[in-house]
C-alpha cells in the first residue's frame, strides 16, 4: 500500500485517472445532454492536475521502488502536459462536433493521452519508460483515426501503428539488453554497472541498446530517419490531434530521451552524441527542404515540426551541466520546447479555425486570408515569425539558448548549419503568410472565430510575444527545473 | 536430464519460430507460433517459473493466439506466394536481420550478460510458493506497472470499441 | 535389483497415466451409454435395448459403436485443409486428457513403505494449469472448423471459439473466490482443506456460475450453439466421419467428466466425504456421475438459447456476478481477518 506521501505527489495522475473515468462514466449515463459539460470537466480535470503537479515542486523523491521519480524536471513536463490538455481541448471542441458521435470518448482518451504523457516525465526505469511510451502510443493511434469515416483518418492511424509497432519492439530489444547486462531496471543500477565495466563487448552491446532507444524515441520525436510516419499521420489525424501529436508526445519523448541519456546512459556520452549530431543535421535539412515543397498546411506543418525536432536535439547535443554558464543546453532543450508549445498550437490552432469554417487546409485556400479573417492571418504572421525563430517572438528565444549552448561546447558547424536551416525555414513559413495577405483569393466570406478557440489563440499568443520581451521567468522555471534525480548538477 | 528437458523445449521452439517466419499459409504460421509459446512454457517450468509457463500458456496461445486464428480465417487472406510488391526490401530487411543476429552471437559468445541470481532463488521459489511470489512483488514494488496496465487494458478497450462498433 | 529412485519416479507416473486414459476412455463409452438411457427415460422411451442386453441393458452397446464407428469410411472432403484436418482431432482429446494430470483421485496410502499418490503431479499452479489446457482445447475445434473447408464447420467454429473465450473467464472468475479462501492453487492443498466444511457451503454463488460456464465451456445444451443441428448441420463435426468423428465426440465426453471433477474437487470436496466420512475416491466418482447425470437431465429438457442471448448472458450476467462475487469474498475475508 502507498504511503500518503506517494499517494501526495502523484496526485495529478490520480486526478486525470478519476477525470477519465469520470467523463466515460458520465457520458454514458447522460449521453446527450452531457456533450459541452463534458469538454468544461475535461479542461478542469487538466486544470487541477496542473495545480497539484506544482504541490510536488521541489520534494525530488523516487518512488514505487525507485520506478518513479517526482523532479523539478518531471513537474516541468506535467506542466506542459496539463497546459497542452487544455489548450488542445478548448480548440476540440467545435471541431468534433459535427465529425464525431464519440465525443465522450475522445474527451476521455485524450485525458488518459495526458496522463501517459505525465507519467511518461517520471518514469525512471525501463519498465516504467516503456508502459508509458506503450499507453502514450496505443491513445495516440486511437485518437488519430478516431475520425473513422473518414479515409484519412484511418490511412493516418494504421500507418502511425505500424511504425510505432516496430520502433516499439526495437525499443524493447534495447531495453532488454540494457537489462540483461545491468540486471536492474532502474538507471541508478545500470549507470552503476557501465561505471563498474568497461570493456569493450560490455560497451558495444550497451552502444547498440542505447542506439535501438534512440530508435524507439525517435519515432515519438519524428526524428529522420523515423519520421516517414509524420506527415501522412499530421495531415490525415483530427487537426486537434495533430495539434496535440506535435507538441505533447514530442515533448515528452525529449524528456525521457534526456532522462534515459543523463542518467542511465552518462558512461557513453561520447558516443551518443556522435549519433545525436548526426541525426539532428539529418532532422533538420530533411524537414525544411521537403517542407519547402508542401501545398497541404497540415504536412507543410508536419515537415516543419520535424524540423524543429532537429534544433531541439542541439540543445540535447550541447548538455553541459558543469559550470554555471547561462547555456546548459539542457535549459535550451525546456525553454524551446516552452516555446514550441504554445508556437505550434497557436499555429495549429489557427489552421483548426479556419478548417472549421471553410473545411479548407491547402495552402491556396488560405488566399485572401487577411479579409476574411484579419485577426487570424495577424496571429499566424506571429506564430510563423516564432516558428522560423525571428525576434520578437518565443522561438527566437528558444533557438538563442539552443544554438548559445552549441556554440559554448564548441559546435560550430551544428550551430552554422542550425542557422542557414531557420533561414531555409523562413521561405516556407512565409508562403503560407504571402497567400493570406498578398494574393487574391475567391471566397470572401468573413470567418467566424469561436470564444474557446479565441481564448487559447489569444493565450498561446500572448504567451509567445511576452516570453520574447521579458524571458527571465520562463529562464527561471527553466533553470530551477533542471533538477533531475539521479544528476549531480 | 533437465539438459536433455531445456534442448528438446529449445529445439521444438526454433523450429516452430523457423516456421512462424517461413509458411506461406497464415494459419499454419499461427500454429507455429502456438507451438513456440507451448515450448517457451515448459523452458520457463525449468527455470522454476511454473505460474508464467502456465499464464504463457493461457494467455497467449489459449487467449491472444486463438483471436489471431480467429481474425485470419475471417478473414481468409490468399496463401502469399511469395511475389509480393517488397522487392527491395528485402535484402534490406535479411541486412538488419544478420546484423541483430551477429550482435546476438556476440552477446552470447562474449559472455557479457552476467548470470547473476537474485534474491529469488529456485530454493526460496519453492519455499514461498511461486504464485505467491510473483503477487507479492506485482502488489507491492510492481503497483504502479500493474495498475497503470489495467488503465491502459481497459482504455485500450473503449477505444477499440468506438473504433470498430457498428453504427 | 534394485531401481533407481528417478526410474521408479516415471514407472509410476507411467503406470498412474495408463489407468487414468484407460478409465477415462472406458468412462467415456459407458457414459455415451448412459445418456441414453437418461434421456430415453425422461422423452419415455426404452433405449438401447438389444446388444448383448442382459436385465433390461444393453451392456455391450459401446463396444459395438466403437466397432461400427472404426469400420465406417473415414471421409476426406475435397477441398479440406488436410494438416489441420487430420490434427484436430487429436489436439481436442489431447488437452482433454492432458487436464487429468492435476486432478487427486484419492488419499495417500502406502504399501510396503512405499507411498503412492493418487494424482499425477501436484504441481503449485494446478488450478492454472487446468484452465491453461482447457483454453487450449478451443484449439482442435477452430481448426476443425477451418480445415472442413465447409462454412457450416467454419461457423460452428467461430461460434464455439467465441463461446468458449467468453465462458472461460467467467469459469475462471468462479473459481478464485475458492483461491481466496483455501490460499492455495494446488489442487491436492484444496482438497486436503475440505476434510470437513465443502467450499460450496462458502461460495454457493461462484459454485452455481461455475457449473454454468462450465456447461457452455462443453459445448452442452443449453449452451450447445456451435453444434446447434437446425442451423449448422453439426457444427465444426459436419465433415467429420469415422475414428475423426470417435475422436470428437471422445474429447467431449471427457471434458464433461473433467469439468464435473473439477466442479468436485473446488467446490464438494473432491474424494472427502460429507463431514468428513470416509473418504476415498469413491466419493468423487458419485459427485462426477451427480454432475453429468444433471448435465443429461438439462440436455433433455432445455431448450437452446439463441446466440446473441448466450453472448449477452456470459458477458452482462455471468461476468458481473463473477466479479461481485470475489469483492464480496474479499471483504468477507478482511473482515473476519482471515
Amino acid at each position: 500500500m502507498p504511503d500518503a506521501t506517494t499517494l501526495y505527489l502523484i496526485l495529478p495522475e490520480i486526478t486525470l485517472a478519476v477525470f477519465g473515468m469520470v467523463i466515460l462514466a458520465v457520458d454514458l449515463i447522460w449521453r446527450e445532454r452531457s456533450r459541452a459539460a463534458l469538454a468544461w470537466l475535461t479542461v478542469l480535470g487538466f486544470v487541477i492536475a496542473l495545480a497539484t503537479a506544482l504541490l510536488g515542486w521541489g520534494w525530488n523523491m523516487a518512488l514505487f521502488a525507485q520506478m518513479y521519480v517526482v523532479d523539478t524536471f518531471a513537474i516541468f513536463f506535467k506542466l506542459l502536459a496539463a497546459i497542452a490538455g487544455i489548450l488542445v481541448t478548448l480548440v476540440s471542441l467545435d471541431y468534433l462536433r459535427d465529425r464525431t458521435p464519440y465525443r465522450g470518448e475522445f474527451l476521455a482518451l485524450f485525458t488518459f493521452a495526458v496522463l501517459a504523457m505525465m507519467m511518461m516525465a517520471s518514469s525512471a526505469s525501463l519498465l516504467m519508460i516503456y508502459l508509458s511510451i506503450e499507453f502514450l502510443s496505443y491513445m495516440s493511434y486511437l485518437l488519430t483515426g478516431f475520425l473513422r469515416e473518414d479515409k484519412k483518418s484511418n490511412e493516418a492511424a494504421i500507418k502511425y501503428f505500424l511504425y510505432g509497432a516496430i520502433t516499439s519492439a526495437l525499443m524493447l530489444y534495447g531495453l532488454s539488453l540494457l537489462y540483461g547486462i545491468s540486471g536492474s531496471l532502474n538507471f541508478a543500477d545500470i549507470t552503476a554497472t557501465f561505471a563498474a565495466r568497461n570493456d569493450v563487448p560490455t560497451r558495444i552491446v550497451a552502444l547498440v541498446s542505447t542506439a535501438l532507444v534512440i530508435a524507439g524515441l525517435g519515432f515519438k520525436i519524428s526524428l529522420v530517419p523515423f519520421h516517414q510516419w509524420a506527415p501522412d499521420t499530421y495531415e490525415g489525424a483530427p487537426t486537434p490531434v495533430t495539434a496535440f501529436l506535435s507538441v505533447g508526445p514530442k515533448a515528452v519523448g525529449f524528456a525521457v530521451l534526456l532522462r534515459v541519456l543523463l542518467t542511465a546512459l552518462p558512461a557513453f556520452k561520447n558516443e551518443w552524441i556522435a549519433l545525436l549530431t548526426v541525426i539532428s543535421v539529418l532532422t533538420m535539412t530533411l524537414g525544411n527542404l521537403v517542407a519547402l515543397r508542401q501545398k497541404n498546411v497540415k504536412r507543410l506543418l508536419a515537415y516543419s515540426s520535424i524540423a524543429q525536432a532537429g534544433y531541439i536535439l542541439i540543445g540535447l547535443v550541447s548538455v553541459n551541466l558543469n559550470g554555471a554558464s547561462p547555456f546548459s543546453g539542457l535549459n535550451g532543450v525546456l525553454i524551446y520546447l516552452f516555446a514550441y508549445l504554445f508556437t505550434n498550437l497557436g499555429a495549429f490552432t489557427c489552421v483548426i479555425a479556419i478548417e472549421n469554417a471553410t473545411g479548407a487546409v491547402e495552402i491556396d485556400d488560405y488566399k485572401g486570408l487577411v479579409k476574411r479573417a484579419p485577426f487570424i492571418a495577424a496571429l499566424f504572421v506571429i506564430f510563423f515569425l516564432s516558428l522560423a525563430g525571428i525576434p520578437p517572438t518565443a522561438g527566437f528565444i528558444g533557438k538563442f539558448f539552443v544554438f548559445g549552448a552549441a556554440l559554448r561546447e564548441g559546435f560550430l558547424v551544428l550551430a552554422a548549419i542550425g542557422v542557414i536551416n531557420s533561414v531555409i525555414s523562413v521561405f516556407y513559413y512565409f508562403s503560407v503568410v504571402r497567400a493570406a495577405f498578398f494574393e487574391a483569393g475567391k471566397d470572401t466570406a468573413p470567418i467566424r472565430l469561436a470564444p474557446p478557440i479565441t481564448f487559447s489563440l489569444v493565450v498561446s499568443a500572448a504567451l509567445v510575444l511576452v516570453m520574447a520581451v521579458y524571458p527571465e521567468p520562463f529562464f527561471n522555471l527553466a533553470a530551477w527545473s533542471m533538477g533531475m534525480f539521479g544528476v549531480a548538477k | 536430464m533437465e539438459i536433455i528437458v531445456f534442448y528438446l523445449f529449445a529445439a521444438i521452439a526454433v523450429i516452430a519460430a523457423l516456421g512462424v517466419v517461413g509458411l506461406r499459409n497464415p494459419v499454419y504460421a499461427a500454429l507455429c507460433l502456438a507451438v513456440v509459446f507451448v515450448s517457451f512454457a515448459g523452458l520457463y517450468v525449468l527455470l522454476s517459473a511454473p505460474f508464467i509457463a502456465v499464464a504463457q500458456v493461457m494467455i497467449y496461445a489459449g487467449a491472444i493466439l486463438i483471436l489471431f486464428v480467429f481474425v485470419i480465417m475471417l478473414l481468409s487472406p490468399p496463401v502469399d506466394q511469395g511475389e509480393g510488391a517488397l522487392k527491395w526490401q528485402k535484402p534490406l530487411a535479411l541486412g538488419f536481420v544478420g546484423a541483430l543476429a551477429v550482435q546476438l552471437v556476440l552477446v552470447l559468445a562474449l559472455a557479457v550478460l552476467p548470470s547473476a541470481r537474485g534474491s529469488l532463488t529456485p530454493e526460496v521459489i519453492a519455499q514461498r510458493g511461486d504464485v505467491q511470489v510473483v503477487g507479492a512483488a506485482l502488489f507491492s514494488d510492481y503497483l504502479l506497472p500493474f495498475e497503470m496496465t489495467s488503465l491502459l487494458l481497459l482504455v485500450a478497450i473503449v477505444g477499440v470499441i468506438v473504433l470498430a462498433k457498428k453504427r | 535389483m534394485t531401481l533407481e529412485p528417478w526410474l521408479i519416479t516415471v514407472i509410476e507416473a507411467l503406470i498412474k497415466v495408463l489407468v487414468v486414459i484407460v478409465v477415462l476412455l472406458t468412462g467415456f463409452a459407458y457414459l455415451t451409454l448412459v445418456e441414453r438411457y437418461v434421456v430415453a427415460k425422461i422423452q419415455s422411451r426404452v433405449g438401447p435395448n438389444r446388444v448383448g442386453a442382459a436385465g433390461g441393458i444393453a451392456w455391450l452397446q459401446p463396444i459395438a459403436d466403437a466397432v461400427k464407428m472404426i469400420m465406417k469410411e473415414d471421409f476426406w472432403p475435397a477441398q479440406a485443409d488436410k494438416v489441420t484436418y487430420t490434427l484436430a482431432p487429436g489436439i481436442a482429446v489431447a488437452t482433454a486428457l492432458l487436464a487429468w494430470a492435476v486432478i487427486p483421485l484419492n488419499p495417500a496410502i502406502t504399501v510396503f513403505g512405499y507411498t503412492i499418490n493418487f494424482y499425477i503431479a501436484d504441481v503449485n499452479v494446478a488450478l492454472l494449469f487446468l484452465l491453461a489446457v482447457g483454453s487450449l482445447g478451443i484449439y482442435g475445434i477452430v481448426l476443425g472448423g477451418w480445415g472442413s473447408n465447409n462454412k457450416y464447420s467454419m461457423l460452428g467454429a467461430l461460434r464455439s471459439t467465441a463461446q468458449m473465450i467468453s465462458y472461460e473467464i467467467s469459469l475462471g472468475l468462479a473459481l478464485v473466490g475458492v483461491l481466496m479462501i483455501s490460499g492455495s492453487l494446488s489442487l491436492v492443498k484444496i482438497v486436503e482443506q475440505q476434510s470437513f466444511w465443502w467450499f460450496v457451503f462458502f461460495q454457493p454463488v461462484g459454485f452455481v456460475i461455475y457449473f454454468i460456464a462450465a456447461v457452455a465451456e462443453v459445448n452442452r445444451l443449453p449452451f450447445d450453439l456451435p453444434e446447434a443441428e437446425t442451423e449448422l448441420v453439426a457444427g465444426y463435426q459436419t465433415e467429420y466421419s469415422s475414428l475423426k468423428f470417435a475422436l470428437f465426440y471422445m474429447a467431449e465426453y471427457i471434458n464433461m467428466i473433467t469439468v464435473s471433477a473439477i466442479a468436485s474437487t473446488m467446490f464438494l470436496g473432491g474424494y472427502q466425504g460429507p463431514f468428513g466420512i470416509l473418504p476415498g475416491a469413491h466419493w468423487l466418482i458419485l459427485k462426477i456421475l451427480f454432475f453429468i447425470f444433471v448435465m443429461m437431465w438439462m440436455r433433455g429438457t432445455l431448450p437452446r438459447f439463441r446466440y446473441d442471448q448466450l453472448m449477452r448472458f456470459g458477458w452482462k450476467v455471468l461476468l458481473p456476478l463473477a466479479l461481485a462475487n470475489i469483492f464480496v469474498t474479499a471483504v468477507v475475508l478482511v473482515l473476519i481477518g482471515k
